[in-house]
């Protein structure tokens, strides 16, 4: 009786939380479509819209459960792929003003994905052994998706903070989101094949709460106003040649 | 085992994201700090660390290039931190209606960058010396230890019945 009374509410408050985040997705379509995001960040504009469509379809095929899985998987799926068009589309973003850092971060980026495919592929290696079933072949492959997404997301980031990079407002807003977003869904595909039916509950909640939570963080930095950057006084060219000079003599003394 | 090191993969990225946010809040109030170049290049000075590792003990003279190191660091990150501010302000200049400011602030954006790549290799460079205060690294003596190493191949090439030139001149 107890089990059962948890059970529902578990249910009850996913349900909750799935609607919270369905009006949160309506939300932020709307605040895309008024500051015209789509001129700037097209495919973010195509993935926030799509996980819109992701969550009106899956909604309304909920208790078809075969139908509900192939669509929800197929979605998640469509979802990765543009989510890592998203990655690149802040690389370029973030990467457009330093023309002399470009190509180093393009190299590094490339080694980047390169790295990263392999260590997917070692999971997907590693770990086919204990797969029995579609679903447990589905989840290892988010997984690989996931790790791929994480890390290119966690090199920029750590790219922008070894060059001291400025990100705009908007763009920060949506790696941070996508970056939470993927990192939380990385950690329940990785163990929802581990744990008890219950656990799996919590972690699936946690998924949609971090959902929600980078909703709120991409609207949030979108509706945002861009920080004034020119009140500061700017050293002169020559005071820049003498700091360059200086470090170069460290550098090769 | 595989899964231990995804998980802190995503434990790794939540930290990032977090140090990320707090490191945009400090560097909105990020302003311009003078930098003594003279200061700086007494420190790098290599004449002034032979003289110490001559005249004093092995753990002393450690010691003390340690010492150097850290305000040597200091120094570098200064500039690096400059750098990093001019690069904001000439991202934001760059969009200038006027092509000659757009101009001068995309050579000056350029500027920055280099100098703040820099930084970086100095940094490296800097951690290096601190973690075996016995080195003295130059870049700048790599190349000639390149060509030897191919010259090396080549001779041992000539030497042995296995080509190793193909090598040499891959390298």
């Amino acid at each position: 009786m107890l089990y059962y009374q948890k059970h529902m509410s578990m249910r009850m408050i996913s349900h909750g939380i799935w609607f919270v985040g369905i009006c949160l997705q309506i939300l932020l379509a709307l605040v895309l479509l008024t500051k015209r995001t789509w001129r700037s960040h097209s495919f973010f504009c195509a993935y926030a819209l799509f996980n819109l469509f992701e969550a009106a379809l899956t909604y309304a095929v909920f208790r078809r459960g075969l139908l509900y899985f192939y669509s929800f998987w197929i979605c998640e799926a469509i979802g990765v792929v543009l989510g890592l068009a998203v990655v690149r589309e802040i690389f370029t973003d973030l990467f457009s003003p330093h023309q002399a850092l470009r190509k180093l971060a393009t190299m590094v980026f490339r080694g980047a994905v390169v790295a990263l495919i392999l260590l997917a592929f070692g999971v997907i290696y590693f770990q086919s052994v204990d797969v029995r079933g579609i679903a447990r072949a589905i989840l290892l492959a988010a997984e690989a998706a996931r790790i791929v997404e994480v890390g290119l997301i966690m090199f920029l980031f750590l790219f922008s903070s070894a060059f001291g990079l400025h990100w705009r407002q908007n763009v920060f807003g949506i790696a941070l989101g996508l970056g939470m977003f993927a990192a939380v869904e990385l950690v329940t595909v990785t163990l929802i094949g581990h744990v008890s039916t219950t656990t799996a509950q919590v972690f699936n909640l946690a998924r949609s709460i971090s959902f929600c939570a980078s909703l709120l963080i991409w609207a949030g930095y979108i509706l945002a106003p861009e920080r004034d950057t020119s009140s500061v006084e700017v050293p002169k060219r020559a005071q820049l040649e003498q700091w360059n000079q200086a470090v170069m003599e460290l550098i090769s003394r | 085992m595989i899964t231990v090191i995804v998980i802190a993969l995503a434990l790794c990225a939540v930290m990032l994201f977090y140090m990320a946010v707090r490191g945009r809040r400090t560097q909105a109030g990020q302003s311009f700090r003078t930098v003594d170049l003279n200061a700086f290049r007494t420190l790098m000075d290599r004449d002034d660390e032979r003289f110490m590792r001559e005249n004093l003990p092995r753990s002393k003279f450690s010691h003390l290039k340690r010492q150097r190191i850290r305000v040597t660091v200091r120094y570098v990150a200064r500039i690096a931190s400059n750098a990093s501010a001019v690069m904001h302000v000439g991202e934001a200049a760059r969009m200038s209606s006027a092509p000659e400011v757009a101009q001068a602030a995309a050579q000056v954006t350029e500027l920055a960058t280099q100098i703040r790549l820099q930084c970086l290799v100095a940094l490296t460079k800097l951690s290096l010396e601190y973690a075996m205060p016995s080195l003295q690294l130059n870049p700048a003596m790599l190349v000639p230890k390149y060509q030897s190493l191919r010259e090396n191949l080549r001779l041992l090439g000539d030497l042995q019945t296995q080509n190793m030139v193909p090598l040499a001149t891959a390298i």
